[in-house]
């Protein structure tokens, strides 16, 4: 049994899997009469699990025999996995009760999946990091595919589920490796073992495995080659799960590989005084980054459908994001540490991209519309969903005044300063690349003419979500000092 | 003359096999002479009463039965799977068979300094093992469904999958009570353990649902839904015949000796009796023979189960009824402090 | 003795993986999946892991497979004629697999990998249980992972109730 402390400090998950069990269980003993009570149970859960991480905001402590950090860098996924929740549960009310009558379990489905994200965001052993992954995995799966009178919903589900359970497997192959080698589950041991010894095979076998390793994760992340689920799975899940997939398990992929990196792998990863040449690992992991992001945004100039453009849009801000882990450096105290870049890059691209979703939902759910032609004249029909898009998608290409322009600087200013200019060069040639398709959908929403020129009559749950996120995108461009606080505190975890 | 240890180790499980092998053939045979007394005496018949008869008792019928068999013609289905067709019968009867190796018969004796253990293996995982063996038997019911390349026949093998992966659940959670009180997965520890007072004392809700799960996976009846005549001709087992089939019924009846066995060790002691009376396996024997009979007097009193009914009844009744056990078990041994 | 079990079981298991692949019999393939599930199950029982090993065989062996065998006899989608849209790739699979093969072998004959460690030994094992000791292990030391595997099964379950379900609530 473990203690109080214990206990304390996994009290956000406790809190999760407390209201977890309990929709379920309402839904199961009430069912109609709970309906509408429901979300709200999970909003309670969530903003209960964010109060309870605040609570133990500082922490820095590794529980159950090392397998479970409960430090800054952990409790900062906390946050943002908690507020995602709870924004992405406002805007699922109305958008599910027409679609399917399974409401309770999907709700209930939703809050195991924010659990998810919280405990891989923690776990620092190999067990861990599979199960938990494992867990977010099964819980994107279902609810990808919750529709189930909708063909497209099913088939993201099953391409979703055939390309997360291979890459899964590899993945697994790869920690097994990283088991034999080192003999042990636990990061810090297996960095230690690996320090301890000088055999070159040993080191073969650190690259090959962390390949593994890179193929599970890159497919959390949609990183290319593994990216080919995005757009389908994008496109058939219900809108609210999209906009979760889209930040949700990117961002915990993005911990787990910060985790593993840096705690696991460091003598790999991290970069050695000058004269010594650039090592293996970031080398993959910057031409991954490149294609990643150039493929991403060339095929998003392409598409019509806003969830499909999205869906690559994201492949490519994970491009972006990847140059902040390869030019990661620990040393010295460089505000361009790479890995503040990161998560002030994902802290900034959540609400950018949950905000631009909910403007999605917003009008597929008065409307029904998802392609982009059928946008015209949006700023005549619906002025404010029009009006945030521009700030939402400003952000996204990483224009002032607003935080993505926060994310990019710090994450191409981390790629400069390590010596990496043709990686910012690319990176910055991609985002201006960018601009063109996300404006393209501004165009048709401000200079075509509508065809149809009905007022969107807006929920008010969706319209509150909605300012919220826009309001946070603004803010922290105005006032970005809490930002990167926060995320120079998370570093506290490798020092 | 010296022989290595181990070579005797191998003979002697060798020679105990054979003996177990024989005994389980030869219990076989009588159990299906016994079964046609007993649904005799339930119908108001009298039975077998010609081949061999010593009084009203047809002692060479069985012999009859097994020659009768053995010379009927063997059908091959068109279009069957040779090989699933031929392997499926031994497989039914080959896990039927190796379960008998972790069972304690009677406690352990020394003659002329040799210790003669009654069981082939003390396995410490005795009781996993034959949960795990028993989830194997499915594979020849299956096969052999679905390799006859007949309607009836697969519908039969799907059945038998559902029904068996459905009542597997609650058989094994139905012994986890076992389990708690005695600490141990050994079969032999486990009936040294009941000396002073049978398992199911304790835990006779864990008897019920072990021993309704586990006629469910013999497809006995009221769960022969697999082989059952009225709908399926003989479900899995339509195509088969003469020695082939002969193999599936052999399968079934050791099986319903196994489960008596294995009932009888994890809840009524085993080989222990009460008073020092009788050796060891008479004791044993008697209460296989009872619960032989148990599953012989359903069998001829009860109607099948219809199929939404059998796995209602598996997933909505059995199963919570097994965990409950477990729950209640768990919280008086804590109470206890045991 | 223990090294000829091994190499038995070995090899049976080598040669029904094999089958798996090779044979074009979706039934066949499924039963050499049996067989080398049993073979690993025997292997474990030589690695003094009896627990594993009768898991191995009840979980994989009886259910899991068992559920396979079942959607394919359902399904019944016929010998497998080995033509399609994805002829091209078996060569190039062959070739990748051969490849992987050589360099694993490669990288396990030249490395030094760590011996045994850890306090369970065979000699404490067969001391105190392997059952013993798993069971201890699952409820203090992987506590967390333990009770996260249920709920991660309970999500599963009942997710896969709600997509798979035939009535729909209204």
């Amino acid at each position: 049994m473990p203690d109080a402390q214990t206990l304390t400090l996994i009290s956000p998950e406790l809190l999760l899997s407390i209201f977890g069990l309990l929709i379920l269980l309402v839904d199961v003993i009430w069912r109609e009469k709970s309906q509408s009570a429901l979300p709200w149970l999970a909003i309670l859960g969530f903003a209960l699990a964010l109060a309870a991480t605040l609570y133990i905001w500082g922490s820095n402590i590794s529980l159950f025999a090392g397998m479970y950090m409960v430090d800054m860098f952990s409790l900062f996924f906390k946050v943002v996995a908690s507020l995602a929740g709870i924004l992405i549960t406002l805007v699922s009310i109305d958008y599910l009760r027409q679609r399917t009558p399974y409401r309770g379990e999907f709700f209930a489905i939703f809050t195991f999946s924010i659990l998810a994200m919280m405990l891989v965001a923690s776990s620092a052993s190999l067990l861990m990091i599979y199960l938990s992954i494992e867990f977010l995995s099964y819980t994107s799966y279902l609810l990808t595919g919750f529709l189930r009178e909708d063909k497209k919903s099913n088939e993201a589900a099953i391409k979703y589920f055939l390309y997360g359970a291979v890459t899964s497997a590899v993945m697994l192959y790869g920690l097994s490796l990283l088991y034999g080698v080192t003999g042990s589950l636990n990061l810090t041991d297996i960095a230690a073992a690996f320090s301890a010894t000088v055999d070159s095979t040993v080191r073969m076998i650190a690259l090959v495995s962390t390949m593994l390793v890179l193929a599970g994760l890159g497919f959390k992340i949609s990183l290319v080659p593994f990216h080919q689920w995005a757009p389908d799975a994008y496109e058939g899940a219900p809108t609210p799960v999209t906009a979760f997939l889209s930040v949700g398990p990117k961002a915990v992929g993005f911990a787990a590989l910060l985790r593993v990196a840096l705690t696991a792998l460091p003598q790999w990863v991290l970069p050695a005084p000058p004269p010594a040449p650039v090592k293996e690992i970031p080398l993959v992991l910057a031409v991954v980054s490149i294609i990643t992001m150039t493929l991403g945004n060339l095929i998003a100039l392409r598409q019509t459908n806003v969830k499909r453009l999205l869906a690559y849009s994201s492949i490519a801000q994970a491009g972006y994001m990847l140059i902040g882990v390869v030019a990661v450096n620990l040393t010295g105290n460089s505000p361009f540490s790479g890995l503040n870049g990161i998560l002030i890059y994902l802290f900034a691209y959540l609400f950018t991209n949950l905000g631009a979703f909910i403007c999605v939902i917003a009008i597929e759910n008065a409307t029904g519309i998802v392609e982009i032609p059928e946008y015209a004249g949006l700023v005549k029909r619906a002025p404010l969903v029009a009006a945030l898009f521009v700030i939402f998608f400003l952000s996204l290409a990483g224009i002032p005044p607003t935080v993505g322009f926060i994310g990019k600087f710090f994450v191409f200013g981390a790629a400069l300063r390590e010596g990496w200019l043709y990686l910012a060069a690319i990176g910055v040639i991609n985002s201006v690349i960018s601009v063109f398709y996300y404006f393209a959908v501004v165009r048709q929403a401000f200079f075509e003419a509508p065809k149809d020129a009905t007022p969107i009559r807006l929920a008010p749950l969706v319209t509150l979500s909605l300012v919220v996120s826009a309001a946070l995108v603004l803010a922290f461009a105005i006032y970005p000092q809490p930002l990167l606080n926060l995320a120079a505190w998370s570093m506290g975890m490798v020092k | 003359m010296s022989l290595d240890p181990l070579v005797i180790t191998i003979i002697e499980a060798l020679v105990k096999s054979i003996v177990v092998i024989v005994g389980l053939l030869t219990a076989f045979a009588y159990l299906t002479l016994v079964e046609r007394y007993v649904v005799a005496k339930i119908q108001s018949r009298i039975g077998p009463n010609r081949v061999g008869a010593i009084g009203p008792i047809a002692v060479l019928q069985p012999i009859a039965d097994a020659l009768k068999m053995i010379f009927k013609e063997d059908i091959w289905p068109a279009q069957a799977d040779q090989v699933a067709y031929t392997i499926a019968p031994g497989i039914a009867v080959g896990t039927a068979l190796v379960a008998w190796a972790v069972i304690p018969l009677n406690p352990s004796l020394t003659i002329a300094g040799y210790k003669i253990d009654f069981y082939i293996a003390d396995v410490n995982v005795a009781l996993l093992y034959l949960l795990a063996i028993g989830s194997l038997g499915v594979y020849g019911i299956v096969l052999g469904g679905w390799s006859s390349n007949n309607k009836y026949s697969l519908l039969g093998a799907l059945r038998s999958t559902a029904q068996m992966v459905s009542y597997e659940i609650s058989l094994g959670l139905g012994l986890v009570g076992v389990l708690m009180i005695s600490g141990s997965l050994s079969l032999v520890d486990i009936v040294q353990k009941q000396a002073t007072v049978w398992n199911v004392v304790w835990q006779p809700l864990g008897l019920i649902v072990y021993f309704i799960a586990a006629t469910a996976e013999i497809n006995r009846l009221p769960f022969d839904l697999p082989e059952a005549e009225t709908e399926l001709v003989a479900g899995f087992a339509t195509e088969y015949s003469s020695l082939k089939w002969a193999l599936f019924y052999m399968a079934e009846y050791i099986n319903m000796i196994t489960i008596s066995v294995i009932a009888s060790t994890l809840f009524l002691g085993g080989y222990q009796g009460p008073f020092g009376i009788l050796p060891g396996f008479h004791w044993l024997f008697l209460k296989i023979a009872f619960f032989i009979f148990v599953l012989m007097w359903i069998r001829y009193t009860f109607p099948r189960f219809r199929y939404d009914q059998l796995m209602r009844f598996g997933w909505k009744v059995l199963l919570p009824l097994a965990l409950a056990n477990i729950f209640v078990t768990a919280i008086v041994m804590v109470v206890l402090g045991r | 003795m223990d090294l000829i079990v091994f190499y038995l079981f070995a090899t049976l298991a080598v040669i029904a993986a094999l089958g798996v692949v090779a044979l074009r019999n979706p039934v066949h393939a499924a039963l050499c999946l049996a067989v080398v599930f049993i073979s690993l199950a025997a292997l474990y029982v030589l690695l003094s892991a009896p627990f594993v090993a009768a898991a191995q065989v009840m979980i994989y062996a009886g259910a899991i497979l068992i559920l396979f065998v079942f959607v394919i006899m359902l399904l019944s989608p016929g010998v497998d004629q080995g033509a399609g849209a994805l002829k091209w790739q078996r060569p190039l699979a062959a070739v990748f697999g051969l490849a992987l093969a050589v360099e694993l072998i490669l990288v396990l004959a030249s490395a030094v990998l760590p011996a045994a460690r850890g306090q369970y030994t065979p000699e404490r094992l067969a001391q105190i249980g392997d059952v013993q000791a798993i069971g201890a292990l699952l409820f203090t030391d992987f506590l967390l992972p333990f009770e996260i595997t249920s709920l991660l099964l309970l999500v599963a379950m009942v997710g896969v109730i709600v997509l798979a379900k035939k009535r729909v609530r209204s």
